[in-house]
Order: C-alpha cells, then sequence, then structure tokens
C-alpha cells in the first residue's frame, strides 16, 4: 500500500538524518582547529538537513495520502496528532534553521521526529472521531495546538541544547560537542522566538478548547486534567515569556522552564490519544 | 648561565601570580639580583605565562650560590615563608640547557600558545630594562641576543606562527561559540597595554563596537582612537559592563578589578544578557567567583591552555621543525662561543709572531739592510704581515676546528706552552671563565 510505503521511505530517511547528524556530533575533534571542525562537520549537517526535508515532504505525502485513504481530515482523526506534529516540527526547522544558525539541533529535531511517527502507528488507530462532538470549533482547536506543539518542540529542542552549552561552558569544556552545537545565544535566541510564535496558537487552541468543551457539555476526569494540564502549559509558557521580558530571566532559567511547559503540553496530547480523541474514551 | 623560573606548563595562574612583576617591580628585583653576591648579569622576565630569571654567574660563584641567591630574591618577591615553599613550583635550567631554553622560550616553543609571536617582543622588553639598568653586558648580552636571532629564523624558515591560535584567536572562537557573530557584539577592552591591543586586533575586526577603559585616560583614547572606539577611565567601569558583551581585562592591577558583587550588579541592568570574560592578565583581574553567576563566563589564561594544546597538536610538524632549528642553533651558538675561547690565543699567537718578525725586520734594518729607501721598507713591512698570515693560518684553523668538535684543550695548552703566551694579546676579548659546553 502506498501509505506504508511512504511510512517507512519516511521513517527510513529519519533514521539516515539521525545517523547523519549523530555522526557529526561524535566525530573526534581531536587536532583540528575551529576552522577545520566546521569545514569537516558542515557536510553531515547539510546531507543530515537536506535528508530531514525529504524526510519531510514524504512525511506530509503518507499524511495526505493516508488521511485520503481513511477519508478523515488530519486535523480531526486521533491517530494523526502526533504524526502532524513531527512533521510540523520538521518543516517548521528546515525553513527557520538558518534564519536561527541552530542548523546542529537537527540532531534532536531527527530522532524526535522518528519517534514520533513511529508511535503514531500505535496510537489511537483503532478510534475515529466522535460524530457526537463534532463542530467546527475542532480543526481550528486542533490545528492551532499541533502548529502550537510543533513550534514548542522546536524551543524544547533548542533549551535542551542551551542547557548542554551552557553545561559545557560552566565546565569550561570548549572542545568537540561545544564546537559543534549551536552558539549559546543563538540557541536562547531561537528559543525564544519559537516560544513567542507558539503562544499565541497555544492560546487560540486553549480558547477554542474551552469553548468547544462547553459547547460539547464534557466533564470527564480526562477532559479536566486535559483543561488543567492545558492551562498549566499556558501559564507556564506565560511566565517564561513575562518572566524574560520583565526580570531578565533569560538562558538557563528560560530554558528550564520551556521545557517545563513542553512537557506539560505533551502530557496535554498524550491524555488527548489515551482517551481516544475529542469525545472517546479512555 | 642559570634559568630559574616558573611557568604555565608547572605552575597554576594562582602561583604564577604571586611571582608576576610590574615594570617598577622588575627595576626593583633586578636591583636585588645584581646586589646579590654571586649574580654577575641577569635579566627579569615576567609575562602572563612565565617569570623567569635569566643570570650569569660571577666568574668565582659556583651554580648552587648563584641558585640560593636567586630563589632568595623570588621568595621575598613572591611572600613566601621559606625557601622550602618554592621547590615545587621553581624549575632551574643550567649550561646547555638554559641555553636551549632561553632559545624556546623566544621562539614560542615553550609557550602556552605555541607559536604566538607576543612572546619574542616580551623578552626584548625584559632585555632592554635589563640593559638600561647595566644588568647585561657580556655573555648572557650574547646569548640573549643570540636567541633573538634563533627566533626570527623559526618565523622565517617555519610556519609556526602560520594560523597560531593565539590567546587573542581562543577568545575569538569561544566568543563565537556563544555569541556566534561578533557583529552585534561589543567589546570592552579593560587596560590598554599590549595584550589589549592584540586583542583588539582580532576581536575588534567583527564586533560591532570597540570600548576601551583604563586607569590612563590618555592610553585608552589612543588606543580606541586607533580602533575606532570610545575610551574611558576604569572609574566607568560598572557603566562599561552594562553595554559590553565581550570583556577583555588586562591591567597590570594586582587584586580583582571585576568582583562578584559589580558583576551581580551589573547583570541586574543588563537584564540577564550574556556576558563573557576574557581575563588575560596575570595577577587575574577577573574573580573566579564571576564564572558561577547566570549567564556570566569567565576564561582566564590557564582555561585557554587545553585550546592552545590543540592548536598546537595540529602544527606539530612545524613544532618538529623548530626544534631542529632550536638544535642546530644551539650548536652553531656552542661552536661559536668555543671558536670565542680560542680567539684570546691566536690573537696571542699572531702577536707573537708578528713581534718576533718586526723585531728581525728592525734590527735588519738598523744594519744590513740600512741602505734602504721607504718603499722597500715599506715593502718589507708588507712581507712581514703576509708571512705573519701564511705562518699562522694553520694554526689558527687547527684551533678553530678543534674548538668548534669540543677538542681544543689540548691544543691550546701545547700552542701556550711552546709559544709562551702568557697573556691573552691586546684587543682581544676575556677568555670566558668556563667553557660554553658546560655553560653555569
Amino acid at each position: 500500500m502506498l501509505p506504508d510505503a511512504l511510512f517507512s521511505l519516511t521513517a527510513l530517511l529519519y533514521v539516515a538524518a539521525t545517523a547523519s547528524f549523530a555522526r557529526y556530533l561524535a566525530a573526534p575533534a581531536d587536532g583540528m582547529d575551529g576552522a577545520k571542525v566546521a569545514e569537516e562537520g558542515r557536510r553531515d549537517v547539510r546531507l543530515g538537513t537536506g535528508l530531514l526535508a525529504g524526510a519531510g515532504v514524504f512525511h506530509a505525502a503518507h499524511i495526505l495520502v493516508f488521511s485520503l485513504v481513511l477519508a478523515v481530515c488530519p486535523v480531526e482523526g486521533i491517530h494523526f496528532p502526533l504524526s502532524v506534529v513531527a512533521m510540523l516540527t520538521v518543516l517548521f526547522f528546515v525553513v527557520l534553521r538558518g534564519r536561527f544558525r541552530i542548523d546542529a539541533a537537527g540532531a534532536v529535531v531527527a530522532p524526535f521526529a522518528l519517534s514520533a511517527l513511529l508511535a503514531s502507528r500505535f496510537v489511537g488507530m483503532n478510534a475515529a472521531p466522535s460524530t457526537q462532538v463534532r463542530s467546527a470549533l475542532l480543526p481550528f482547536h486542533v490545528a492551532f495546538n499541533l502548529f502550537g506543539i510543533a513550534l514548542f518542540s522546536l524551543a524544547c529542542a533548542a533549551a535542551g541544547l542551551y542547557l548542554v552549552q551552557e553545561r559545557l561552558l560552566k565546565r569550561k569544556q570548549i572542545f568537540g560537542l561545544f564546537k559543534r552545537l549551536p552558539p549559546l545565544d543563538a540557541l536562547d535566541r531561537a528559543e525564544h522566538r519559537f516560544l513567542l510564535a507558539g503562544f499565541p496558537l497555544l492560546t487560540l487552541g486553549i480558547l477554542s478548547g474551552t469553548a468547544w468543551a462547553q459547547k460539547v457539555e464534557q466533564g470527564g476526569l480526562s477532559d479536566l486534567l486535559r483543561a488543567g494540564f492545558g492551562w498549566a502549559t499556558w501559564l507556564t509558557f506565560a511566565a517564561v515569556l513575562l518572566l524574560r521580558a520583565a526580570a531578565g530571566w533569560r538562558g538557563r532559567r528560560a530554558a528550564w522552564g520551556t521545557i517545563a511547559g513542553f512537557a506539560s503540553s505533551l502530557v496535554v496530547l498524550a491524555i488527548y490519544l489515551g482517551r481516544g480523541g475529542p469525545g472517546g474514551h479512555s | 648561565m642559570i634559568v630559574v623560573g616558573l611557568s604555565h606548563k608547572n605552575a597554576p595562574v594562582e602561583v604564577r601570580e604571586r611571582f608576576a612583576a610590574g615594570k617598577d617591580q622588575e627595576v626593583e628585583l633586578l636591583d636585588a639580583l645584581k646586589n646579590a653576591g654571586p649574580v654577575g648579569e641577569c635579566v627579569f622576565l615576567s609575562t602572563c605565562n612565565r617569570v623567569e630569571v635569566l643570570v650569569a654567574p660571577k666568574p668565582d660563584a659556583s651554580p648552587k650560590e648563584v641558585s640560593a641567591a636567586v630563589r632568595e630574591v623570588l621568595r621575598r618577591h613572591s611572600g613566601a615563608a621559606s625557601a622550602a615553599e618554592l621547590d615545587g613550583w621553581l624549575y632551574e635550567r643550567r649550561g646547555d640547557d638554559a641555553v636551549r631554553h632561553l632559545f624556546r622560550v623566544a621562539a614560542s616553543l615553550d609557550s602556552m600558545v605555541v607559536g604566538e609571536p607576543q612572546i619574542l617582543g616580551q623578552v626584548k622588553d625584559a632585555f632592554e630594562t635589563a640593559v638600561r639598568h647595566g644588568t647585561v653586558r657580556g655573555p648572557l648580552e650574547r646569548c640573549v641576543s643570540r636567541a633573538f636571532s634563533v627566533a626570527k629564523r623559526i618565523r622565517t624558515e617555519t610556519a609556526l606562527g602560520v594560523g597560531t591560535v593565539s590567546i587573542s584567536s581562543v577568545a575569538v572562537d569561544l566568543a563565537r561559540g556563544i555569541f556566534g557573530s561578533l557583529d552585534a557584539s561589543t567589546v570592552l577592552l579593560v587596560g590598554a597595554g599590549e595584550m589589549a591591543e592584540a586583542a583588539c586586533r582580532s576581536l575588534g575586526k567583527d564586533a560591532k563596537s570597540i570600548r576601551v577603559t583604563n586607569r590612563s585616560f590618555e592610553r585608552a583614547a589612543t588606543l580606541a582612537r586607533e580602533f575606532g572606539g570610545v575610551a574611558s577611565t576604569l572609574d566607568a567601569l560598572e557603566a562599561e559592563l552594562s553595554l559590553a558583551d565581550v570583556v577583555v581585562t588586562s591591567t597590570g592591577a594586582t587584586n580583582y578589578i571585576v568582583t562578584a558583587e559589580l558583576v551581580r550588579r551589573v547583570m541586574k541592568t543588563r537584564r540577564g544578557r550574556t556576558l563573557f570574560f576574557v581575563d588575560i592578565s596575570v595577577p587575574r583581574n577577573v574573580d573566579p567567583e564571576v564564572h558561577g553567576i547566570d549567564n556570566v563566563y569567565v576564561f582566564d589564561v590557564d582555561d585557554l591552555e587545553a585550546q592552545v594544546k590543540e592548536g598546537m597538536r595540529a602544527r606539530s610538524q612545524e613544532v618538529i621543525r623548530a626544534e631542529a632549528i632550536v638544535d642546530e642553533e644551539l650548536a652553531a651558538f656552542r661552536a661559536w662561543q668555543r671558536s670565542a675561547d680560542v680567539k684570546p690565543v691566536v690573537l696571542a699567537l699572531r702577536a707573537k709572531v708578528k713581534g718576533a718578525l718586526a723585531a728581525e725586520l728592525d734590527r735588519s734594518l738598523a744594519g744590513k739592510l740600512k741602505h734602504l729607501g721607504d718603499a722597500e721598507k715599506a715593502a718589507l713591512v708588507q712581507l712581514i704581515e703576509g708571512a705573519t698570515n701564511r705562518i699562522c693560518h694553520a694554526p689558527t684553523t687547527r684551533l678553530k676546528d678543534a674548538a668548534s668538535a669540543g677538542d681544543a684543550d689540548v691544543l691550546v695548552a701545547s700552542v701556550v706552552e711552546l709559544f709562551e703566551l702568557s697573556e691573552p694579546a691586546t684587543g682581544a676579548e676575556p677568555v670566558p671563565t668556563e667553557r660554553p659546553a658546560r655553560l653555569h
């Protein structure tokens, strides 16, 4: 089947991209100066990015074909969210990496996309959206959240790499990995910008989700948990952005805040997937 | 010759800064060394990475006495309680080892950043200070001068200095690892000395702006003008730190001028923006505690060592070539010194032969050859000159060859004995008290 072939091809390309970035990060730096490290590594990064871009395109094709086969809009189908988040993360990364000078963050993005793609194979495959909860708000609610989570994934990747770089600098281990990862300030700036871009989408997702929940009058435990973690995510990201602007909380503190917010958003996604989608049964 | 000192190789910066000396202290130390009994000549070298005393002993002094005298001066300078306290840190080189060490230091083979150009200038400065204060005038002067030509030869004949990982370039690399590019960064130089200037040449190329703060405004202004920057005095340090992204400190201050408390205040006004210190001064200018503050990073000269070693490995072939040149120059220097050893004997022999021939000629001119005119007499004087050359040519050559081979003792003794050469000829250099091969 075409969807299976596209899935396999996508997974293979993600594996190859992961390997290429891993090779870049793991290559020994002994005896080489910064320029040589950069020159040798550039090839691996270029290859990894190319593979990631190809994988993103095939991933999008897989989602499109699969949704046509199932006759379900991707933003409504319960088995799509993880896959769509991974695909959006990859595409955002490929488009924006140059602007933020975070090419090496592909080392985090590629395995994340691979994991999400594989996980999507096993999550919610047998669940179908309940017609009871269909609403005009639902596609918007899901789309806002998926785009938001994709941007938060990139923010989290940048935050994680920032913490690694910061630790290397504080320990004064300035060889190998330090030279290969993106510059510290570039990671901090990228993390902030991805948060800024994702936050309005999250806000819209939360508002549309609240309105939709009131409309369908849901009130189960999982709905409450999801709403609770949704607001916790929103508050965490709001605090990170506000404290950065007002109190100069940047760097390590902002990175930990971003990671906490992203973890909270993953809990929301997990509850969403675990209960079988909007109106589904856990 | 004897070298006593310590460097980045055997002493951490906390120890080196106890021994470091500013210009005024250098003069005091030279005086102290000069007044120490067994020291004949001395040079005091103090850089970020090394503190060394180069000494030529007085003729009657033993190396042990000289070493003890130098160690005592260094003990008093460092504030150590006893000489034993220094033993773990100070190294000592004597004779050929000392000459080789000096050649390697001047050629930047012993530097933390192998191939960096600053060390040669620093050795020259130390030498000139010693010359001005009259503490070098003999064998040590010749040895240091030779070290300069060795350094120049290595720079010309090898690529040791090409693509050198200098402290400045390491700072640039690190700054790029933190900020990406420097085109949006402000570089602040705290101190306006030679090292600050070198750092400015590397960092200033890409930086958005340069600021220089210094105790003397005039010096800051001169440097700032050169790089199109803004100058201020150290009173404005806190305000300057609020504006800067990369701070290079290189003042001669003996205590921390950038404290943790100051940086905490500055970070509030900076709203957490990253601040990167490169502290290339010894003693250090930035309190190491500053590195513990969020979004602040401090690298001192020792922290850069590993980075520098990496660069050194990449140029290992050039290092091998440079070391070979040092060996060759050391052998040539030894041969030159040995031939200098026999020069007084050669001159004495020549004077003796010429004197004997001239005496015979004078006797003849007063007797049988009385009738000769001025032109004939002048021809005879020429003849004596030529005869002296021919007679002395073979022994001179043999003596010099033997000296180069380090085997002139017997020949020198024989010539002195056979020709009764008790005193060196007038105008000859004094015969060194010790052979260079066994330099003390």
